[in-house]
């Protein structure tokens, strides 16, 4: 600087001559780095320190080890034709690879070919003695808790993707085929009332396949896109057999998914009828199956092969927006869906028939936005949302045919502000039905529940967003939103408490900051509380007294309270900075703190000698940290090496597994405190 | 003395500032010195590679691939900014955090060529009602478009969607921070013809792509599932296994009836019971350990539906 305030005359000439001389050549160079689709190439290793449950549940780096670090991103770009070529590859020494391949030619042709494996580890040791694990014959043999082997039951998807598209004229053709296979084994048990139930492992093994085919046509005010969707599920396992066989209190079979497909054919369409107003539609057929054969032998003179399921939805939607003066515009929009179940009741000796279920969805909305001074901006919306649903009776559960919604919602935004933009809103909607028909397990006895997902309900939910940038460097963001739900049951009180769903809640609050520091160091922080509860009640029948004692709960039931929450903390800090020319490092940190409490308080006097002497459900409470660094060093423009550490610590209470053993022994654990280490150093190669 | 140096030193840089203009102008006037889009040199005289480096790595990207007759060029975008062009003010459409310029102004400039398709049902779409701009979560000027690569699109999705960011932090997830399941896998941000930007036209058709084993329909259906998956799961990520937005047996008790035993009181002391092994053993809701383990579906296992043509599948025990 000094130097620099002496001689400027000198540094200036010399700046200038050299600017003049090699300007143009350097500003060449500079263009084509600037220009030219850049290509990577990353090799290294990487290092686990420890066996672990959850860190690898996704990535697959559930063992303590060596990896091979390979990622890669050819470029090519031939610039006479437009043509590119995209080779892509990541994760290549690890469980859960993906490779792409693409070539096209910009607006006129294209492939592509893409895989990725998908793994999935339960997060759990499964300590059992059975046998065939893996397999659909199964033997369970008891064990001593703790004496079987231990095994990591896990999945994996493998994905494969076809892609191709042509253009011509105004016409665009996309075709996309995927088909995935997924194999492993899950978490799976078998019961019956009266009996603990004994530990078995579902047998997965499943070939998926999707087809999409596009058609899209452009105009100036014209876009229609006509197409054809189908998914083609099979399962190559039909059923699980598990000896020995000692129905009635355990079955040697249980079914596996059937085979099903889906097929749907659609038209959806935009057109501008002038500059201001748009208008937008859907229709669309899709008819889905399932007449995959009996997988054991049905009822003697059950005479059906199959359930020969079939259900056709048909889709219309359509919507207009519009602006009606200057500061107004408006939106109102229409859909229909009808899931119509065609399969037939079949009606056989003995068997329970299926109940077809259709169901018709109609909702319409209008929403309108009219601009205000200073930048603000006051929308109001309606929808309106009916479900009308149709079966032969209510088995199980209670039931009505019609559920109506409406949602009223209004908000006040800023859209455009130097320094404070955000909004608030506040939504009401109200649901109710039509009467309720009783189920015919226990009618005329038990039918006092209005399930939650038809009970009446009001809800009142409010949001503020706030962005507030109070200088260049730094912006801060606020966002909280809450919502409550009160449902009303069936209004069956007779002892002095209803039962079924009462309240929900939900909060979220959350401060996002980031601040540039200088032109070499970024940080960002965010923090965020969330807070959800849900209470119901419901009450327990005394044992030996019958079933039909009066239609609802008796004074002498257990009957009580349920109070669910959950409450979850987190935060993030990031920090990038360039230390040097060379050096660039980074840090980002992040921390989960959920807890899940299970409330229980009495309804009665019977509830609450039960309570006294039971006690409290524990909390049961997680906490997941991740400290995640990295550091590179370029040792030239285009190369260097990058050095990453990852520290990664999961720690819960839950009980729920560790309090809990199968009838045959099989226990399923998981380490309440699990700390994980993992180092990678790569070597970084860039190129045009 | 002092003095006069400086002057001189400002006086030349003057000169060679106003040399480059002006052989910049030169160059544009000819329409020879593009550097990357068709007819940039109006802009890039200026914004050069060493003044604004950054504008001109929209080369690396398909808009900067000029055999395509299709792609713009800056002023497609930014308009003619005439003024700006002579020293006086922004250009007449900019992008960046701080751009004046109305949202819906800013959206016209990738509407223009980016209609149809994807988008078709753009004013349908929450984003466009909420003056959401492209560019708030596009980066034009990069080869590295954040939120069209899998493993970094959550940052910006994140960046408005805090619940969710909250959610799929929780043991029971769906392999997000992997990149395996990102966003856009079952949302469409810019606007489809289903519920809350869902890819397909209701939330289980969303779902059957990756579990389309849960489609049926079964012989012996479960009511909800066929309807809304989301009735008990919460996709974004929860605290209970498998997604379930409550732990079992409460999440059961909001529809089910409280005769025989779906009303059981869960016990956290009946933890014992389970042996002798394989012999029957007392009744599994007198001991209400229905919360342990898997809960309601250790014995009704199919819980997502049974073909199996016995009535004992009813309940979606086998």
């Amino acid at each position: 600087m000094k130097a620099s305030r002496k001689d400027p005359f000198i540094l200036t000439a010399v700046a200038a001559a050299l600017l003049l001389a090699f300007g143009p050549a350097m500003a060449q160079d500079d263009v084509a780095q600037l220009t030219k689709p850049e290509s990577t190439v990353n090799v290294g290793v990487g290092y686990v320190d420890k066996d672990n449950q959850r860190f690898g549940q996704y990535n697959g780096l559930t063992d303590k080890g060596a990896y091979g670090i390979i990622d890669f991103s050819l470029n090519k770009r031939d610039d006479s034709t437009g043509t590119w070529f995209t080779l892509q590859g990541r994760n290549l020494g690890f469980k859960d690879p993906e490779l792409r391949l693409e070539q096209k030619r910009q607006g006129d042709w294209g492939y592509y070919i893409d895989y990725t494996r998908i793994p999935r580890y339960e997060p759990y040791t499964v300590n059992t003695g059975l046998q065939g694990l893996g397999t659909t014959s199964q033997t369970v043999v008891p064990i001593t808790p703790g004496a079987g082997a231990d095994y990591q039951l896990n999945t994996k998807r493998d994905r494969w993707t076809l892609g191709l598209e042509k253009a011509y004229r105004a016409w665009n053709v996309q075709v996309r085929y995927r088909n995935e296979e997924k194999d492993g084994s899950q978490l799976f048990s078998q019961g019956r009332f009266g009996n603990y139930p004994r530990f078995l492992a579902k047998p997965i093994d499943y070939t998926m396949q999707q087809i999409d085919v596009m058609g899209d046509y452009g105009m100036d005010r014209l876009q229609l896109r006509v197409g054809y969707y189908g998914s083609i599920f099979d399962n190559h396992n039909k059923m699980l057999m598990a000896s020995p066989d000692t129905s009635p209190n355990y079955f040697g079979e249980t079914s596996l998914p059937p085979n099903n497909q889906s097929h749907q054919f659609y038209v959806t369409g935009g057109y501008n009828f002038t500059a201001d107003t748009r208008g937008d539609f859907k229709l669309s057929y899709g008819r889905a199956t399932q007449n995959d054969s009996w997988a054991i032998a049905p009822p003697a003179g059950v005479t059906a092969t199959s359930l020969d399921g079939r259900v056709d939805t048909t889709l219309m939607q359509a919507g207009v927006s519009g602006r009606a003066t200057p500061k107004l515009t408006w939106r109102a929009d229409l859909r229909y869906e009808n899931r119509d179940d065609k399969t037939p009741q079949v009606v056989n000796a003995g068997l329970e028939s299926y109940q077809p279920r259709s169901i018709e969805r109609t909702t319409g909305k209008v929403v309108g936005h009219y601009s205000l001074p200073n930048g603000f901006r006051l929308t109001g919306d309606i929808t309106y949302d009916q479900k009308k649903r149709e079966i032969p009776e209510a088995t199980v559960v209670d039931f009505r045919e019609t559920v109506n919604e409406a949602t009223y919602r209004v908000e006040l935004r800023r859209a455009v502000s130097p320094t404070v933009t955000g909004a608030v809103s506040v939504a009401h909607s109200k649901r109710d039905g039509s009467d309720w028909l009783d189920n015919r397990l226990d009618d005329p006895t038990f039918n006092i529940i209005a399930p939650i997902y038809t009970a009446d309900r009001d809800r009142n939910t409010v949001r503020l967003v706030v962005n507030w940038m109070p200088s260049d460097p730094m912006s801060v963001n606020f966002r909280a939103d809450q919502s409550r739900d009160d449902y009303t049951g069936r209004n069956n009180e007779t002892n002095g408490f209803d039962v079924g769903p009462r309240e929900g809640k939900a909060s979220n609050y959350s401060v996002d900051a980031s601040y540039v520091f200088s032109e070499s160091v970024t940080g960002t922080a965010w923090l965020s509380h969330g807070d959800t509860r849900m209470s119901e009640a419901t009450c327990q029948e005394r044992l030996g007294v019958a079933p039909n004692n009066g239609g609802t709960c008796q004074p002498g039931d257990n009957a009580w309270v349920g109070d669910v929450k959950n409450v979850a903390d987190n935060f993030g800090l990031g920090l990038r900075a360039k230390a040097t020319s060379r050096i660039d490092v980074g840090a980002d940190v992040t921390y989960a703190k959920v807890r899940d409490e299970y409330g229980l308080s009495a309804l009665n006097a019977t509830a609450a000698g039960n309570l006294a002497s039971q006690g409290p459900l524990p909390d049961i409470t997680t906490k997941v940290t991740t400290l995640k660094l990295y550091g590179k060093y370029a040792l030239d423009r285009m190369s260097g090496v990058r050095v990453d550490w990852i520290y990664d610590q999961y720690q819960t209470d839950d009980w729920t597994w560790s309090r809990w053993i199968y009838a045959d022994g099989t226990t399923v654990l998981q380490d309440p405190d699990q700390k994980v280490n993992f180092v990678g150093v790569t070597y970084y190669y860039k190129f045009h | 003395m002092k003095d006069s140096r400086y002057l001189l030193a400002a006086a030349l840089q003057g000169l060679v500032l106003a040399f480059g203009i002006a052989l910049g102008a030169q160059a544009a006037d000819a329409g020879s010195k593009d550097l990357v889009l068709r007819g940039d040199a109006v802009c890039t005289t200026c914004h050069d590679a060493e003044l604004t480096p950054h504008v001109l790595e929209i080369g690396k990207t398909t808009m900067g691939t000029t055999a395509d007759p299709r792609t713009p060029s800056c002023v497609s975008c930014h308009g003619e900014s005439l003024k700006h062009r002579e020293g006086d003010g922004m250009p007449d459409r900019t992008f960046g955090k701080n751009s004046q310029t109305p949202i819906e102004a800013r959206n016209e400039a990738c509407l223009t060529c980016h209609k149809g398709g994807e988008r078709i049902h753009w004013t349908r779409s929450t984003h466009q009602n909420n003056q959401v701009a492209c560019t708030s979560c596009h980066q034009v000027h990069t080869q590295h478009d954040k939120v069209r690569d899998r493993k970094t699109q959550t940052e910006v999705c994140f960046t408005c969607h805090k619940t969710q960011r909250a959610q799929m932090r929780r043991q029971s997830r769906h392999p997000i921070a992997e990149g395996k399941v990102v966003c856009s896998d079952c949302h469409n941000p810019h606007g489809t013809s289903g519920p809350n930007l869902l890819r397909r036209d209701s939330v289980n058709d969303t779902c059957y792509t990756c579990h389309m084993e849960k489609r049926g329909p079964f012989l012996h259906s479960h009511e909800p599932v066929q309807e809304d998956c989301t009735i008990c799961h919460n996709p974004h990520g929860s605290s209970n296994p498998t997604l379930l937005k409550v732990r079992l047996p409460f999440l059961c008790q909001t529809c089910h009836e409280p005769s025989r035993h779906p009303g059981t009181m869960p016990d956290p002391t009946a933890v014992s019971g389970a042996l002798p092994f394989n012999t029957g053993g007392p009744n599994f809701s007198t001991n209400k350990t229905v919360i342990m383990g898997r809960g309601c579906v250790q014995c009704h296992s199919n819980v997502h539906g049974s073909n199996t043509p016995n009535n004992d599948a009813a309940a979606f025990r086998h």
